[in-house]
């Protein structure tokens, strides 16, 4: 049997068809054909669609975050900071419904919320809901390691105020949005205000960064503002009147100081007052800032500038006598003063504050000339000192002021200022004459000052106010150890209904100090006085003290008058070296 | 294929995996920056918490707290300074 090998049988030789060989081929190349077709529909025509969808899993658009700016006091002292805080918000479809009790008490604790609220917002309809806005960084992290699913955090900002209450009429305070709301929080809002930048970014599957594809719009960090205040000055201002509301059970009060030579505000006080820190308080009559917002008949204070008017016009002279007698009647009214005097100089009309004697005065001047000097101390107009709410008083026009108005405006009654306003006309005395312009921003520039007197009659009138505070004068509380002042009580009765209050009254002092060459000016108000006297002199004139005191202290002034040394001069002082010596360690 | 062919074929690939090689290299490069960046906002959020605590604990009402009640300190007066000047 011949040997056929397996490769040869016949049983294997099959002849296909060519057909079929040439099918297989054609679909092959159809095959390709429609890759091909594909491959260019995905990378040419129709990419479009893939485009996005590669760009959402790998391009991203952040956000590029902006502070708001600080707000300084005069020596870059930090008297509102923005720190970064957590928003707590929660998913609750995404909050597991066994939560542990004891996760629930423990993110509720930290919270500081009680259960029940946490439950009621954890099972809220909405798909989102703010558990607790500017949370401490640190409670955010304990709440994020509690590890509770549908908890979320968000980054915001928490505006914080170091001097609190002391400060709070004139930094303000931000809504939880950080949008100014009140003081210069408010009015330099938009210099304050930081605005976000976006950047776009490649992400890569571990959700770094990897490439940047450029800034959108750069981000803007909002500019730091300077303010003139001097916090040590503010906190003993603050400190003085909040004494004062105290010891005199009074409603209210206020202080300002002003750099006599800058026309900076260094302080501005007021009581009462709230703390900026704490959002549960932040409405309600505390907010207002009285010292600016408020006016009031500026009583005896406004005497000065009737005088000044006097004395410009050549009608008196400061030792020109003028008898005064018990009342002095003009039109219907009789003016009086709280004690009958016989006969005044000018300069014992001042010190004495008689209403009889600056009427006279007045009723020698035009009313145009009174009306003029008011006016241009700054009466009747809202400073310009970029504050808001600052108002102007009211100043009626001399036309149709009768003979009576024109003595009574005359000590201070029928014209209304605020508390500011009285403090910067006053620069009038203390700058030989000139009014300048009020600021609460920080100038290294002596402004210059508009004329309003002759530096004579500015320096007569000086001296004037020195006597106030001397013996026989209204105000010998007034008076600072090492310190020559000077300045003018006012008392005015409250008006209340259609007429004044006859127990209603509110005490101020305007002064100045060292009257050697005037630097600050200090204004005091206090408002409804009911224990320990209510007189100007009384209640405001001690406090106006010690501000000057510490103010020029702080400012390190020269003291003007002599002083009575307290401590021994041959008292031995240890040699310097010795100094070093003392442990500081307590 | 003669034998410049391949060389060029050579450089080319060298060069594909160096453009590999210098993406890989600036993707990991700004990886470092932007966590640069974080830390660097980190540590200006951590210096703004710190001047903020400064203040906190320098300010004007703390530190006469403590004088007058910690350690029995009194403000000075003029009757007790001496002025000194300079001439």
């Amino acid at each position: 049997m011949p040997q056929i090998s397996f490769s040869s049988t016949p049983n294997l030789v099959l002849r296909l068809p060519m057909w079929r060989s040439r099918l297989v081929l054609f679909l092959i190349f159809v095959g390709f054909i429609a890759l091909t077709a594909r491959a260019v529909w995905v990378q040419g025509f129709g990419n479009s669609f893939y485009e996005e969808k590669g760009n959402k899993a790998t391009l991203r658009s952040i956000e590029m975050p902006a502070s708001r700016g600080k707000i300084l006091d005069r020596n870059g002292e930090v008297l509102a900071t923005s720190l970064l805080a957590k928003a707590i918000i929660a998913f609750p479809d995404a909050v597991p419904e066994d939560l542990s009790k004891e996760k629930l008490t423990q993110l509720a604790h930290l919270l500081e919320m009680n259960e029940g609220e946490l439950k009621k917002k954890l099972s809220s309809e909405r798909t989102q809901v703010f558990l607790k806005r500017q949370v401490d960084l640190e409670v955010a992290k304990q709440i994020k390691d509690l590890g509770i699913p549908g908890i979320a955090q968000n980054n915001e900002y928490r505006r914080l105020y170091p001097e609190g209450e002391a400060m709070a009429h004139i930094v303000g305070f931000t809504n939880v949005e950080d949008k100014g709301q009140e003081g210069m929080e408010l009015a330099r809002e938009k210099d304050l205000a930081g605005q976000p930048g976006r950047r776009r970014v490649i992400q890569d599957r571990l959700g770094r960064y990897v490439e940047g594809l450029g800034v959108i719009h750069p981000p803007k960090d909002g500019a730091d503002l300077q303010l003139s205040i001097d916090s040590k000055v503010q906190f003993l201002a603050f400190n003085e009147i909040k004494d004062a509301v105290e010891k005199h059970h009074a409603k209210a009060a206020g202080a300002v100081v002003l750099d006599a030579q800058t026309g900076e505000i260094l302080a501005l006080a007021n009581w009462p007052t709230y703390n900026p820190n704490s959002r549960a308080h932040l409405s309600g009559e505390q907010l207002r800032n009285r010292v600016l917002t408020d006016t009031f008949e500026p009583g005896s204070t406004i005497k000065p500038f009737t005088i000044s008017t006097a004395l410009e016009k050549g009608l008196v002279q400061p030792n020109t006598s003028m008898p005064i007698g018990k009342s002095y009647v003009v039109g219907k009214k009789a003016i009086t003063d709280t004690h009958p005097y016989g006969v005044l100089t000018v300069a014992e009309v001042i010190q004495k504050s008689s209403n009889i004697g600056t009427a006279k005065m007045a009723m020698q001047l035009q009313p145009q000339d009174m009306w003029e000097m008011f006016q241009a101390v700054g009466l009747g107009q809202a400073p310009n000192i970029g504050f808001p709410g600052a108002v102007a008083g009211r100043l009626r026009p001399y036309k149709n002021w009768v003979p009576m108005d024109q003595a009574i405006m005359s000590f201070g009654y029928g014209l209304s200022a605020s508390l500011f306003q009285m403090a910067r006309a006053y620069t009038i005395f203390a700058r030989d004459g000139e009014l300048v312009p009020a600021t609460i921003y920080k100038s290294n520039a002596v402004p210059k000052g508009t004329r309003v007197l002759s530096a004579k009659t500015a320096i007569q009138m000086r001296e004037m106010l020195e006597t106030v505070t001397q013996a026989g004068g209204t105000a010998t509380k007034a008076q600072t150890m090492g310190y020559r002042v000077g300045g003018k009580t006012g008392t005015a009765h409250k008006v209340e209904g259609k007429g004044y209050s006859g127990n209603k009254y509110r005490g101020f002092f305007v002064g100045m100090a060292p009257m050697s060459a005037p630097r600050i000016i200090v204004a005091v108000m206090v408002d409804e006085p009911s224990a320990g006297g209510h007189y100007g002199g009384e209640v405001a004139a001690p406090a106006f003290s010690n501000i000057v005191a510490g103010t020029l202290r702080s400012m390190n002034i020269l003291p003007d008058s002599a002083v009575k040394q307290m401590v021994d001069k041959d008292l031995q002082v240890a040699p310097v070296g010795a100094a070093h010596k003392v442990s500081l360690s307590r | 294929m003669n034998r410049s062919t391949v060389i060029l074929l050579i450089i080319l690939m060298l060069c594909a995996l160096s453009l590999v090689a210098a993406q890989q290299k600036t993707r990991s490069l700004y990886v470092a920056l932007e966590r640069s960046q974080t830390e660097e906002r980190r540590l200006n959020q951590e210096w703004l918490r710190l001047e903020y605590e400064q203040r906190n604990l320098s300010k004007a009402a703390r530190v006469t707290e403590i004088a007058r009640k910690q350690l029995h300190m009194q403000p000075i007066n003029p009757g007790r300074t001496q002025y000194v000047t300079v001439d």
